[in-house]
Order: C-alpha cells, then sequence, then structure tokens
C-alpha cells in the first residue's frame, strides 16, 4: 500500500510540473464551473417560464364562463412539460422533446417548442453542459495527464529502478492510476459541488440524492475506465508519443464517432414513419370508425341501435342520457384508441432503435455512460415518453368528464344552448407528473451498465495479464541507459 | 531535379502508410464519408416520400370528404378537416449538410383553421437519435477530416528530428525544400480524399444547379486549408511531436466543440425565448373566448384585417361558417405580436451566431454550410413565413366561397392554391463569402506565423547541423508525466 502511495504521489508530482496538464485541468475545472452556471441559469428561467404559463392555464380554465361541455372540448388544457431537477447537469433528450402540449379533443397533439428548436446550427455538434464536460472534455484530461504514464518512466530508464527498489508492476500500475485519478477527480469536483450546491439550496423540491449517487458512480466508473485505459496503452506502447496517438484516437471514436454512427446505424435499420404518414395512417383508420362529429354514421347507427334496445325506447329522444353526449364519447374512446395504437408503434420504432445505440454501448463506453447519465439525471427518453403518455391520460380522463357532463347534466332537446355553471370547472384534476422510477430506468438497460462494466473490466485484465510483460518489455531500456 | 522531388514525394508517401494507422485512418475517413453520403441519399429519399405522403393524404381525404357530405353540405364543414400539404421541398446540399434538419418539420399539413396552432408541429424524431447528432458529409469533412490532417502533419518536422533522420535527409536537400516535399505529399494525399468525398457526395445527392454547390465545395476546400495551415504552424515550432499533439488536439476540441458550445450557451442566455409557450396560450384564448363574445364583436375585429367583407351582417339566430374562420382568425390576431417577437428572437439568435462565428472560422464553416443547403434556422423561419403566406392565400381563396355560404359540390377543388416552397434567404455570395473570408484570413495567418518560426527553426536547423554536437531536441514526451 505504502509503495502505491508512493507511485501515486510520483504521478501526481509530474503532472503537477507539467505546464499544459495543469492549465487543462483548471480548464476542464472551469468549464465545470461555468457549464454548471449557464445550463441552471437557463433551466431556471425555463422552468419559471412553464410555471407562469401553466398556472396562467389553470387560471384561465377555472375563469371559463358557463359552457357548454363539448365547447370545453375543443377549448381543452395545456400542459408544460417539467423538467427534471438534474435536467441543468445533463439536459438528456429533453431538448428534442416538446414543451408545450395542447390537450384537446378528438385530436393527440405532439408537444412542440423543444429548446432545440431554438437553437442555432452551433448546437449541432454539442452543447455545454457539466455532463458534456465530464463526458468529454475529462477523459481528455486523463489521457493527457497519463499517457506517459508508464511509457515515459520506460522512456527515461526510471522503471527498473522503481522495479529494483521493490514495488511490484501491479503496485506501480495502481499508484498511477490512483496519481491519475485524483487529477480528475479534482477537475470534476468543482462540477459536483457546484451540482450539490444547487440541488440542496437551488430548488423548491426535495432534491433526490438517490440520483446524484446514481450520476456519481456513472461518471466515477466511466472515467475510472478511461483512467485504467491510458495506464493500460501507456504500458502497452513503446514510446509515449505512440501512446498519445493511440488515447486520442480511442477518444475520437468512442466520443465523436460513435454516438453518431450508433444513431446513424439505428436509423438505418429502423426507419421510423414521418409525422405526415403517421397522421394519413390515422385519418385512414378513423374513416373505418367513423367520424363522432357526423351522428349518421354507420358505427354510430348501431351505437344508437345498442342504446335503443337497452332502453327499450324507440329513439334517441326518448333516451334518459344525452345521445349527442354518447356519441361523443364512444368516438373519443375508438378514436383515442386508433391515435393510441400508432402512437405506441412510433414509440416502438423509437425503443428499437434505441436498444441499438444501447448494443452500441456495449462496444462504446460513451454511449452507455450517456444513457445512464441521462436516466439517473431523469431527463432519458423514458420520462419524455412518461410526460407523454401520462398527458394522454389526462387528456383522456378530462374529456371524458366532459363527456360524461354532456351525457348526463345537458338535455338533447336545444343541446348547444344549454350551459353547464363554472363551479363544475372546479371538479377536475390537476395534472401532476409522475417521473419514471431511477430503478426501473437503470434496469431497462443492461447492455448500458454491461458496458460500463466491460469499460473497466477489459483494461484491469490487459493489465493483470501484462503485468509481467511490463517489467520484460523495460529490461531492454534499462540496459541501454547509463546507471542513475 | 524534378524526379527528384518526385522520388521525394514517392518516399514521403511510403513512409506517411508504412505506419498503418495513417491508412487506417484515411481510410475511415473514406468510408465514413460515403456511408454520410449515401445516408444522406436515403433521407432526401425519405423527405420526398414524406412529401408525398402529404400530397396523397389530402387527394384521399378530399375524395373522401367529397364523396361522403351530402351535396347540400356547405365547403366551410368541408375545410374544418381538410389539411393541406405545405411541402417545402429540401435542398440537394442538405443531404451533406443536415443542420437543424433533424428537429424541424418541411412538411406541414395545415387546416384554415387558426394558423399559430399548426406551425410548430414536431416531427416523429427520436430525441435519443437527435441528441446523438448527425453522421452527415459535413461532419465527416468539417470535423473527422481535420483530424486526419492532425495525425499525419504533427511529427512532420518533430518525427525526424526525434528519429534523428533529418540531419541525413539535409545532406542532399535543403531543409525548406524538404519541408516542401513533405507538406506536399500530405497536401496531396489530402486534397485527393477532399475531391473524392466531394464527388461521392455530388453523386450521392445530385447538385442544386444555383452556385450553392460550387461555394459549399470551396468553403470545404478552405476549412480543410485552415487546418492545414494550423497543423504547418504547429508542426514547424520547436515543440516535440507529443506537444504538438496535444496543442493540435486542443485546438481541434477548441474549435470545433468547446467554441460552438460556448457561443451557443451565450446565445441562448442573452436571448430568452419565453414567447415560445405564450403564443400557444394566447392563440387558444383568443379563439374560445369568441364563442363567449357577442358575434358581431369577433367579425368588427376581423374586418380590420379584411375591410373588403366589413359590408357583410352576421347572422344571430344560426351558425355561419364565416362566423366561425372569423374566430379562428381572432386567435391569430391575438398571438400575433407575441408570435412577431418570437421570430424576432430567432432571427436575433441566428444572426448574433452567425456575427459571432466568423471568429471560429470552422464554426463559420459549418453555419455557412447549413446556410448554403437551406438547413438552418433562418431557412426554417423563412419555411415558416412561406406557410403563413400559403395560410393567407387560402383564407382570400375560400372567404368568397365561406361567406356565400356555398354548398360543397359548387366547389372546383383544382383551383385551390397550391404552396409555394420558400427560396433561399441568402444569395450563395452572401451565405458563403464571410465564413470564406473568416477561414481565408486564419489560414494566412497561421502561415504568417509559421513562416515566422519556421525560419527560425530551420536557421537554428541548420545551424545545429553544421555544428559537430547538435542541440539535444527537447522531448517533453519523455518526462515522466
Amino acid at each position: 500500500m505504502k509503495n502505491i502511495l508512493r507511485i501515486a504521489r510520483r504521478q501526481i508530482h509530474s503532472i503537477l510540473e507539467t505546464r499544459s496538464t495543469i492549465l487543462l485541468l483548471v480548464l476542464v475545472a472551469a468549464l465545470g464551473i461555468v457549464s454548471g452556471l449557464g445550463a441552471r441559469h437557463h433551466a431556471v428561467r425555463e422552468a419559471e417560464a412553464r410555471l407562469e404559463q401553466q398556472s396562467l392555464v389553470e387560471r384561465q380554465w377555472l375563469e371559463q364562463p358557463g359552457r357548454h361541455p363539448h365547447r370545453v372540448i375543443h377549448y381543452g388544457f395545456l400542459l408544460f412539460r417539467e423538467e427534471a431537477p438534474l435536467a441543468f447537469f445533463d439536459p438528456g433528450v429533453s431538448p428534442w422533446a416538446g414543451t408545450a402540449l395542447y390537450l384537446e379533443g378528438h385530436r393527440q397533439n405532439s408537444a412542440s417548442f423543444g429548446d432545440a428548436r431554438h437553437a442555432t446550427s452551433a448546437a449541432s455538434f454539442g452543447r455545454l453542459t457539466p455532463a458534456a464536460v465530464l463526458g468529454l472534455l475529462a477523459p481528455l484530461l486523463i489521457i493527457v495527464a497519463g499517457f506517459a504514464s508508464v511509457s515515459g518512466e520506460r522512456e527515461q530508464g526510471t522503471l527498473p529502478l522503481l522495479l529494483a527498489q521493490g514495488a511490484t508492476p501491479g503496485q506501480i500500475v495502481a499508484g498511477k492510476s490512483l496519481g491519475i485519478g485524483a487529477a480528475a477527480a479534482a477537475a470534476a469536483l468543482p462540477v459536483g459541488l457546484v451540482t450539490a450546491a444547487f440541488m440542496a439550496f437551488g430548488g423548491a423540491e426535495a432534491p433526490s440524492w438517490l440520483r446524484v449517487g446514481a450520476l456519481v458512480a456513472t461518471y466515477g466508473a466511466y472515467l475510472a475506465g478511461w483512467v485504467l485505459v491510458t495506464v493500460w496503452i501507456s504500458s502497452r506502447r513503446k514510446s509515449s508519443g505512440a501512446a498519445l496517438a493511440h488515447l486520442v484516437a480511442l477518444w475520437v471514436v468512442l466520443g465523436v464517432g460513435a454516438p453518431r454512427l450508433a444513431a446513424s446505424v439505428a436509423a438505418g435499420l429502423h426507419p421510423e414513419p414521418s409525422r405526415a404518414e403517421l397522421t394519413a395512417q390515422v385519418q385512414a383508420a378513423e374513416r373505418q370508425v367513423g367520424e363522432s362529429h357526423n351522428p349518421d354514421d354507420p358505427f354510430f347507427a348501431a351505437l344508437r341501435d345498442e342504446y335503443l334496445t337497452r332502453y327499450q325506447v324507440s329513439s334517441v329522444e326518448e333516451l334518459p342520457v344525452n345521445w349527442r353526449g354518447l356519441v361523443s364519447r364512444e368516438g373519443e374512446a375508438a378514436t383515442s384508441r386508433i391515435h393510441e395504437e400508432h402512437q405506441l408503434e412510433l414509440l416502438g420504432v423509437h425503443q428499437r432503435q434505441n436498444r441499438v445505440i444501447g448494443w452500441f454501448g456495449l462496444l462504446a463506453p460513451h454511449l452507455a455512460m450517456r444513457d445512464l447519465s441521462m436516466s439517473a439525471a431523469g431527463t432519458g427518453p423514458e420520462a419524455v415518453e412518461a410526460f407523454r403518455a401520462q398527458a394522454e391520460a389526462h387528456r383522456y380522463d378530462r374529456i371524458q368528464r366532459l363527456n360524461d357532463l354532456h351525457i348526463h347534466q345537458i338535455h338533447l332537446e336545444n343541446d348547444r344552448a344549454q350551459r353547464l355553471s363554472r363551479e363544475e370547472w372546479e371538479r377536475f384534476p390537476e395534472f401532476r407528473l409522475e417521473p419514471p422510477s431511477l430503478r426501473q430506468a437503470l434496469a431497462d438497460r443492461p447492455q448500458a451498465l454491461a458496458g460500463l462494466g466491460l469499460w473497466m473490466l477489459v483494461p484491469l485484465l490487459g493489465l493483470a495479464l501484462g503485468r509481467e510483460r511490463l517489467s520484460r518489455v523495460s529490461e531492454p531500456a534499462s540496459r541501454k541507459e547509463p546507471a542513475a | 531535379m524534378r524526379s527528384t522531388r518526385w522520388r521525394l514525394l514517392r518516399l514521403e508517401w511510403a513512409r506517411m502508410f508504412r505506419s498503418g494507422g495513417s491508412t487506417v485512418a484515411a481510410c475511415l475517413v473514406i468510408a465514413l464519408g460515403a456511408y454520410a453520403a449515401w445516408e444522406g441519399r436515403q433521407r432526401l429519399g425519405a423527405v420526398e416520400a414524406s412529401a408525398a405522403a402529404a400530397e396523397e393524404g389530402y387527394r384521399s381525404q378530399l375524395e373522401f370528404l367529397v364523396g361522403r357530405y351530402p351535396p347540400t353540405t356547405e365547403a366551410g364543414e368541408l375545410l374544418y378537416y381538410l389539411t393541406f400539404p405545405a411541402s417545402q421541398p429540401p435542398s440537394r446540399l442538405s443531404g451533406l449538410a443536415s443542420g437543424r434538419e433533424a428537429v424541424e418539420t418541411a412538411n406541414l399539413r395545415i387546416r384554415l383553421l387558426a394558423l399559430e396552432g399548426q406551425l410548430y408541429e414536431q416531427e416523429t424524431l427520436n430525441p435519443r437519435l437527435a441528441a446523438a447528432g448527425r453522421l452527415d458529409l459535413g461532419f465527416v469533412l468539417l470535423a473527422l477530416l481535420p483530424l486526419l490532417i492532425i495525425a499525419i502533419t504533427y511529427d512532420l518536422v518533430s518525427g525526424e528530428r526525434e528519429r534523428g533522420t533529418w540531419r541525413l535527409a539535409q545532406l542532399f536537400v535543403p531543409s525548406s525544400r524538404l519541408v516542401g516535399v513533405k507538406t506536399g505529399a500530405r497536401i496531396l494525399v489530402v486534397a485527393g480524399l477532399v475531391v473524392s468525398l466531394l464527388a461521392i457526395g455530388a453523386l450521392a445527392t445530385g447538385l442544386d444547379g444555383d452556385g450553392r454547390p460550387g461555394w459549399a465545395a470551396a468553403l470545404v476546400v478552405l476549412h480543410t486549408a485552415f487546418w492545414f495551415a494550423l497543423c504547418l504552424a504547429v508542426a514547424t515550432g520547436r515543440r516535440s511531436s507529443t506537444a504538438n499533439a496535444m496543442v493540435l488536439v486542443g485546438a481541434w476540441v477548441a474549435l470545433t466543440f468547446l467554441a460552438p458550445a460556448v457561443l451557443s450557451l451565450m446565445n441562448t442566455i442573452l436571448h430568452p425565448a419565453p414567447e415560445a409557450l405564450d403564443l400557444t396560450v394566447r392563440q387558444r384564448q383568443g379563439y374560445h373566448e369568441a364563442w363567449d363574445l357577442p358575434r358581431e364583436e369577433t367579425m368588427e375585429e376581423f374586418f380590420e384585417d379584411y375591410p373588403e367583407w366589413s359590408d357583410w351582417i352576421v347572422p344571430q339566430d344560426r351558425f355561419t361558417w364565416a362566423w366561425y374562420y372569423a374566430m379562428n382568425h381572432r386567435g391569430d390576431q391575438a398571438a400575433r405580436e407575441t408570435s412577431r417577437a418570437y421570430r424576432d428572437v430567432l432571427a436575433r439568435r441566428d444572426a448574433w451566431a452567425g456575427r459571432w462565428s466568423l471568429l471560429v472560422p470552422p464554426l463559420a464553416a459549418r453555419i455557412a454550410l447549413d446556410r448554403l443547403a437551406s438547413s438552418d434556422l433562418e431557412a426554417q423561419l423563412a419555411y415558416q413565413e412561406a406557410v403563413r403566406s400559403y395560410h393567407e392565400r387560402l383564407k382570400t381563396h375560400f372567404q368568397p366561397i365561406l361567406f356565400a355560404e356555398t354548398p360543397h359540390p359548387e366547389v372546383d377543388w383544382s383551383r385551390v392554391p397550391i404552396f409555394e416552397p420558400a427560396a433561399p434567404v441568402e444569395a450563395p455570395a452572401a451565405a458563403g463569402l464571410p465564413a470564406a473570408a473568416s477561414l481565408a484570413l486564419a489560414s494566412l495567418l497561421a502561415l504568417w506565423g509559421a513562416r515566422g518560426r519556421r525560419a527560425l527553426s530551420f536557421s537554428a536547423l541548420r545551424r545545429g547541423s553544421r555544428t559537430p554536437s547538435p542541440p539535444a531536441p527537447r522531448f517533453r514526451s519523455a518526462s515522466p508525466g
């Protein structure tokens, strides 16, 4: 243990001696803080705007005059998607998911106004968020701090010296990893502190420390993997230059190339229908059912016969309930089912695409880390889908409540002239978003968890197997060097 | 003399590709580029298929509606359901520089109802894929190719120095010519790559005929030249190979990811867009309030925009479609100012990004490329404007029919206005020139810097070759750090 700490100290010392590494460390730390502050500022402002609009919509709903329930079905309701408290740390997919969702009868709208729609092309190669600083820049720091960790000792001829003084190859490798890890931790600490401070004192909601813990674990494992890989490659390459070149190439392939390639392959394997195609399909299916605004439709004629038999009457006017309300309710049920079927089909395509990305994550740890990070932050695809599904359920409930009011409180005769009293509007339940649980989100990502595990395991194995080689490779070099 | 140069060139190529790494990287760039170009072609095909689906959807819907409603039904009722396709055909270049295409729709289908609620519909994109980013040819050429250039130039001089071959080579050829030949060998390889990738791209997606592809190619060439200049400036310095590599990769990260991301974050903070949410609320309220207002009030507001109908008196005892669509118009009126403000913010963001990107030449190139491909924010705003004017034309086309309460069989549906796509906002030169100037200026600056330092380092090297024991090159890599 003492030897490991000695080696670690030596590594830290050499990191502190190199000006470029210090510069990079300070830069990563500073960018972490700046991105945290900037993203938080933006997130708070967005959240305020959404809250303000949401309460305005709520007020407008309550302040409605007495209206016919079908009028209110068309008036509908608006929901503004709340962001997870940790969205400023890792916005995940939420910039690309819509924000404002209009709930109305007869249709299922998609949420509009995602953040990405308001951004220029400048953002298309990535956004400055704490997650990006830790996921992309911190690995570069690790590479710069560690590419020469073993190869440099070998080039200088100091490796055999260390071995001769009683340090085992395992201890050297462990010490080196510890030293580089300390540098990475120093760079990541400010981001962590800023995030923790915002979580503890910034939000109105109770912070979810479990999610923060999952994030710490994710980034810890990811960056630890980078440290191990860096030491491994450094120990296996003849020169520091070659080690640096290979590590940078690996960083480019994993961090820059793999995500885009995976996304492109996923889209190619499972193409999704466009909005126009989806809408056309829904319309075609709706025509099979009929149109609820048209009471002479065959679907609704069958419905009428059913109700006439049930109540033993000969015309809809004699029904004890409002026939037009019934038509509206059954029509809503039928069209909602069609919409939901098509929506779930689309969701299925998206999920298949995401699974392709998941499999890529097994080989490309950056992807695995992204998947886990956004799920832990509560900004993954499942959070977006949870909002969509719950909003749809809320829409359906609201519309069918109105239809029930139409059925029971409005008489068929002179239907459209009647109004519900204003007090009715207060009896509608509020929308409460139930975010998907962290446990479920993580359990749904076995590939990502395995990918991150492999990312640490492979270099560990490599280092363990190459232990003997570490000293052997160093021998010829040591013979050349004069005794130091 | 010429044959010496040729021999040297061949020798240089052999050395470049002997290592394997450069060969793999070059093949990877070509393969990814070809794949990206093919994918761009697929994407263009998908956009066109989607437009065709919208067109087909309109036809079958119209046929269905006309067939289902009894001949006494007013046209206004059919128009309540009918969605008119407004598809913007993609520029061929957008297959290669997809820009913000992923988040936008260029294929709206609009009804005669209030427009503001229909303009911002989101495509069926998978947000997870959008978050990962697009692998288009623009990305390969602007982001990946510079890395290849870095990989083959960073040890241009320092590698020879560190291997000890520099002095040997100088026995026969002056060092300036040697650097020239080594640089030339790399420029030829990369030029070959760029030309083949551009050709593959052009073949895959086809070309627009208005000079934009020429500007795009010029920008790609200038961008490549900029990276060469930057790499030469660094590589001819006196640093070690590893230090060069770190500086150049650092420059790549800073120019490709960091500076654009910082600018983008600043842009969002400087130009907030809260109107986005507000305008939906306003439009909905503006329209639905009208149901509870006296009908004349709505009509008065409608006549402000369409005075030609102001002698029409709204019937109080029955529903009229003219009044119904006037209520919808009221919704748009209520959102008009907010919508204007929203577009202004986006236009300000776009202009701000365009201006400040000139300080970061690679970003300027990317933004200009998206602009040339009409896949940027400006193009989306222009598309929305085109949809607005289409909606307006539809309204004025159908107003006589609505006010006359014409039954639908009397409407000549073949005379319905069709969507006129938005023209590119800027002339090709206006879109390409600022970025081209920024790239050229930055390249010259880098070369100028390289020249100054190269002269210095050459003289030092030459001096070194004459003296019996040359100064040891600085091996920064050798420190165990």
